[in-house]
């Protein structure tokens, strides 16, 4: 077979040729041509962002009249894959949307740190720890993002307690849950899903009744001893809330975990986990619970000695590629997207905490008031410092812990492993 | 220069020996065109021009991208990125238990294959042999084919919801509730389930396709000598179809490998604990999520070679047992 | 013979529940698109009592729908032709033709069906990218062509194996080169594949998000499933707004395969009789 060797050689050659020139590596600037800036992210398709966004081009056309702006809206699911490639092929945006945490820090050094021109909003703006590494700032925070426990006034009455006073304490905690089922009907805690986000939302918003304020601290600068009995008693508290009924029936195992505040909303769950920002939040249920049926507690106290705090931290921001042609008028656009006014539209009609601490929320209901008094005290989120790969294994684990089919030593232990390796 | 043998003939290619038809010898076409040397030159070329716009097209934006992209796994992420790491990658993903249970999934994959391809098969075939309401069934069957995965996983996610509809009709006939997509051991069941159930519409247009080509003589012949739906089945219809069956199967199993991001996402993210994996997820995951694009590639590349294997395996154990039919 | 019929019937039987549950899904989301959200969170499932274009509206208006129906449009259309051009021809000259390397090239195009898109899609983005073909539509519709021409390729040699060598030589006999015989044979012969493989991959391009957003980046050059895939949020909060811009894009495929697939329908009668 004379031509089949043929082939082989060419084959092997071709190989060899791409052997000599790397896939990889970061291509030289290329986006941003004269005059125009191409924005990414993947909340402009959305109508409750018009008018902020609408308030933010105008605040920058003001500045920079020259200067077009495009955005270019993205399906979240394939936005940081796409943004991967971009960036991989040189052909990225000039400025674009991120999560704060483990997603931007993983792709700051595509990114241009913006601490220059940023000065004059530090003061102004809050949530800067969640897109800052190695002491710089890749972005300016948009929104921030908690995870509040929110609750229903109404069912508390029915149940005969005092909304006014909700548990401070993870006993009294049961003891209300155990009131409210027996005398309602509806469940404790809305569990959005035992897989994914469900674990981390637990986390972050019981952990601060378990931890030390020298615990949690270390937690978030990075120095986590996982070996702590206060560790282990936030996953052993993630079994016993299912093992005492606690949670809604039937949380399946997707990313989708909307479905917990349907079950909140329509009244079948006292509480739930939410957020501040986006989705499930004071807005979100105003629909279907008014402004003074929505409560917001703190997590109550399950170790003597904690206290219990608001876990927050910046929620989306916009930084600035470090290919763009002007760097000042990237950051000029970056600081109209988080001007005062344009977050105030984003606060009215999306409903999210916007980053910036000076608007006047007082209209919005007591949850959104208790929730912007909180921000002084909060802290950052517990599952917010761990790697991205940690917490997909945490998903996973959290699964395995209500299924009984690992024990809560072993998943620690998994988590220190993946935790101490990256 | 002639070269005798390279003359182009009209016949059968060696490749298209295999299928019902038993060997025969062809008579001669006329190599040689009336128009003379020019002409044959052309007749020899031909079917390299006709090939022409196809390779060119695969060679640059198929081969050659996948030379870099496997190249390109053989480098680092992060901190290493551009620098060769020799086979760091593979050794990352031999030791990730998530991949491993991910390449178990594909294991399972093809063993559902069959079921797979043969429920839009029998349907076709119920179709062609005109079934009470067979126009209509033509139309709709295609229906699910024209959503989009994310909401048809949204809307199964919805029916297989514990305290969804499908389990409240269980509970009505005394069954206990299964939680479809939160059982280890149902979900994948249930997610390959949901995915051929929004594709056999596809392979059902490949089949009423391949009716085309079967001789309504034979199954005439059939319904004479009295054979049963089976009997046709096994000994008309299976071996005429051969060809079309054998590419059914082949692009079923591309698609279950490649295509099931989309549910997946939706309707369990790779869980129950792990239980739904798939290399097509993972390598998403490590793409998007980890920002791990070298890995990811590595993860590709095991992928491509599955499928390759798998692939020229079925062709070849489809091939035999046709021809042993 | 009244057996054969009442085991028809039979057969009809369980086809018919599989009808309504392929039925439903559409019907779902074209009941789901005429909800408020509200309703939506509080039930999905019950029937809408009057048709509200609210959400079809808010769709289309949203980000410029009808541009991007206008791209997808002409992408796929140029895209499939294409498609069908070069996948008989290559499928004419794998199957029929015999030659030196046949088995090999053959072997070439099964193998480039195997690349799963996530192995080259970096690296074809960079491609594209130094080509200039980023961000225009020859781009797209060269990255859609090669995406689905190994599988046309492969569905088109495999059905002209089918057709009798002895069609070709007749037609060889009454004097037609290679590409008359291309020409008056295989395509007209081919035209049940032909159209299948063309419903595919119509289908195939008009759902593709992935590569169109890799290689369409800017605003303006969308095609429309992208469109409709981007009114989802991080969180997928507007699911009937969503379910609308689904039911703007699946209606059109719909429209075209009901009317193809009864030519195909013809052409197997047609290929039945020739047999």
């Amino acid at each position: 077979m004379k031509h089949r060797a043929v082939w082989s050689a060419v084959l092997v050659a071709a190989l060899a040729l791409a052997g000599c020139g790397s896939a990889g590596g970061t291509r030289s600037p290329s986006g941003g041509a004269d005059g125009k800036l191409v924005v990414w992210d993947w909340k402009s398709g959305e109508a409750s962002a018009r008018a902020y966004l609408e308030k933010a081009k105008a605040d920058f056309a003001r500045k920079h009249p020259d200067v077009t702006v495009e955005f270019v809206a993205q399906p979240f699911e394939q936005y940081y894959t796409l943004l991967g490639t971009a960036i991989q092929a040189g052909k990225g945006p000039d400025v674009m949307l991120f999560n704060g945490g483990g997603q931007i820090r993983d792709r700051a050094d595509a990114l241009l740190p913006l601490d220059e021109y940023l000065t004059d909003d530090r003061q102004r703006l809050a949530g800067w720890d969640a897109f800052t590494k190695d002491g710089k700032t890749y972005a300016a925070p948009v929104t921030l993002q908690g995870h509040p426990i929110y609750y229903n006034r109404a069912l508390y009455d029915k149940a005969g307690l005092d909304p006014a006073s909700p548990a401070t304490t993870w006993s009294k905690f049961l003891a209300d849950c155990a009131t409210i089922t027996r005398r309602t009907g509806a469940k404790c805690l809305a569990l959005g899903n035992k897989e994914g986000y469900g674990i981390q939302f637990f986390l972050s918003a019981f952990g601060s009744g378990v931890f030390s304020t020298q615990e949690y601290d270390d937690w978030i600068a990075g120095k986590r001893d996982w070996t702590s009995p206060h560790v282990k008693r936030i996953f052993a508290l993630w079994k016993e809330a299912q093992d005492a009924k606690l949670n809604s029936d039937g949380a399946n195992s997707t990313a989708m975990f909307n479905d917990s505040f349907a079950i909140f909303q329509s009244a079948k769950a006292a509480h739930v986990i939410g957020l501040m920002s986006d989705v499930g939040h004071w807005k979100d249920f105003s629909e279907f619970l008014t402004a003074e049926k929505l409560g917001v507690m703190r997590a109550p106290v399950v170790v003597p000695g904690a206290t219990p705090s608001l876990p927050y931290d910046g929620g989306i921001g916009y930084g600035v590629a470090r290919w763009t042609r002007d760097p000042r008028v990237a950051a000029d656009l970056v600081r109209s997207l988080t001007s005062t006014d344009a977050l105030k539209s984003f606060y009215a009609d999306a409903g999210a905490i916007a980053a910036d601490t000076t608007i006047d929320v007082s209209q919005g209901g007591p949850a959104v008031a208790t929730i912007v008094a909180d921000l002084k005290a909060g802290k950052p989120a517990l599952h917010v410092a761990l790697s991205s790969k940690t917490l997909e294994l945490m998903g996973r684990l959290s699964q395995q812990l209500l299924s009984g089919s690992i024990s809560v030593d072993e998943a620690v232990k998994q988590l220190a492993a993946s935790d101490q390796a990256g | 220069m002639p070269v005798p043998e390279a003359a182009p003939s009209v016949r059968p290619a060696p490749t298209g020996r295999a299928g019902g038809t038993p060997p025969r010898s062809v008579p001669p076409a006329p190599t040689v065109s009336r128009r003379g040397r020019g002409g044959r030159r052309a007749e020899r070329l031909a079917p390299f021009v006709l090939l022409a716009p196809a390779l060119l097209i695969l060679a640059l934006l198929r081969f050659w991208p996948l030379l870099l992209g496997v190249n390109f796994s053989f480098t680092g992420d992060g901190d290493r990125d551009g620098l060769m790491v020799g086979l760091d990658n593979y050794r990352e993903l031999l030791g990730d238990p998530l991949f491993r249970d991910a390449l178990g999934n594909v294991g399972l994959l093809v063993l559902l294959l069959p079921v797979a391809v043969a429920i839009p098969g029998l349907l076709a075939t119920l179709i062609y042999l005109r079934v009470p309401g067979h126009r209509l069934y033509r139309s709709v069957y295609f229906f699910p084919a024209v959503l989009s995965p994310v909401i048809v996983g949204a809307i199964f996610n919805l029916l297989l919801a514990f305290d969804g509809p499908l389990n409240a009709l269980l509970g009505g006939v005394g069954i206990g509730p299964v939680d479809w997509l939160g059982d280890p051991d149902v979900a994948m069941f249930v997610v390959v389930g949901v995915h051929v159930w929004a594709t056999f519409g596809m392979a059902l247009v490949v089949f009423l396709a391949g009716f085309a080509t079967l001789d309504a003589s034979l199954l005439d012949a059939a319904r004479v000598d009295g054979a049963s739906l089976p009997q046709t089945v096994r000994h008309v219809i299976v071996p005429s179809l051969a060809r079309t069956i054998q590419f059914v199967f082949v692009t079923t199993m591309i698609g279950m490998l490649t295509s099931m991001f989309g549910l997946l996402y939706v309707m369990t993210s790779g869980g129950p604990e792990g239980s739904t994996y798939l290399p097509e997820y993972y390598i998403w995951i490590q793409q998007g999520q980890m920002n791990r694009p070298a890995l990811a590639s590595a993860a590709s590349t095991v992928l491509f070679l599955i499928m390759l294997v798998v692939g020229l395996l079925q062709i070849s154990l489809l091939r035999r047992a046709v021809r042993e039919a | 013979m009244s057996r054969v019929r009442w085991g028809r019937w039979l057969l009809a039987l369980p086809m018919a529940v599989l009808a309504l549950a392929t039925v439903y899904p559409l019907v779902f989301t074209a009941n789901v698109a005429m909800k408020t959200r509200r309703d939506y969170v509080l039930d999905r499932f019950s029937l809408v009592d009057s048709l509200r274009w609210d959400n079809v509206a808010a769709a289309w208006n949203s980000v410029g729908m009808a541009r991007y129906l206008t791209n997808s449009v002409v992408v796929v259309t140029v895209s499939v032709l294409l498609l069908l051009l070069f996948g008989s021809m290559a499928g004419f000259a794998l199957s029929q033709l015999r030659f030196r390397g046949s088995s090999v090239l053959f072997l070439c195009c099964l193998a480039a069906l195997f690349v799963p898109f996530q192995v080259i899609m970096v690296p074809l983005a960079r491609i594209m990218s130094d080509a200039g073909l980023v961000d225009t539509y020859p781009g797209l519709v060269l990255a859609y062509v090669a995406q689905f021409l190994p599988f046309t390729i492969f569905l088109m040699t495999s059905y002209y194996r089918t057709i009798p060598p002895e069609i070709i030589d007749a037609a060889r006999i009454d004097g037609n080169d290679v590409y008359g015989v291309y020409r008056r044979i295989m395509l007209p012969l081919g035209a049940p594949a032909l159209l299948s493989v063309g419903i595919l991959n119509a289908l195939f391009c008009w759902n593709d998000v992935l590569i169109s957003l890799l290689l369409m980046p800017s605003a303006e050059h969308r095609t429309l499933m992208v469109g409709v895939t981007s009114l989802r949020g991080q969180y997928s909060a507007d699911i009937p707004t969503f379910a609308a811009g689904v039911l703007i894009a699946a209606v059109p495929v719909l429209v075209i395969y009901l009317f193809l697939q009864r030519q195909i329908a013809d052409g197997v009668a047609a290929g039945a009789t020739k047999g």
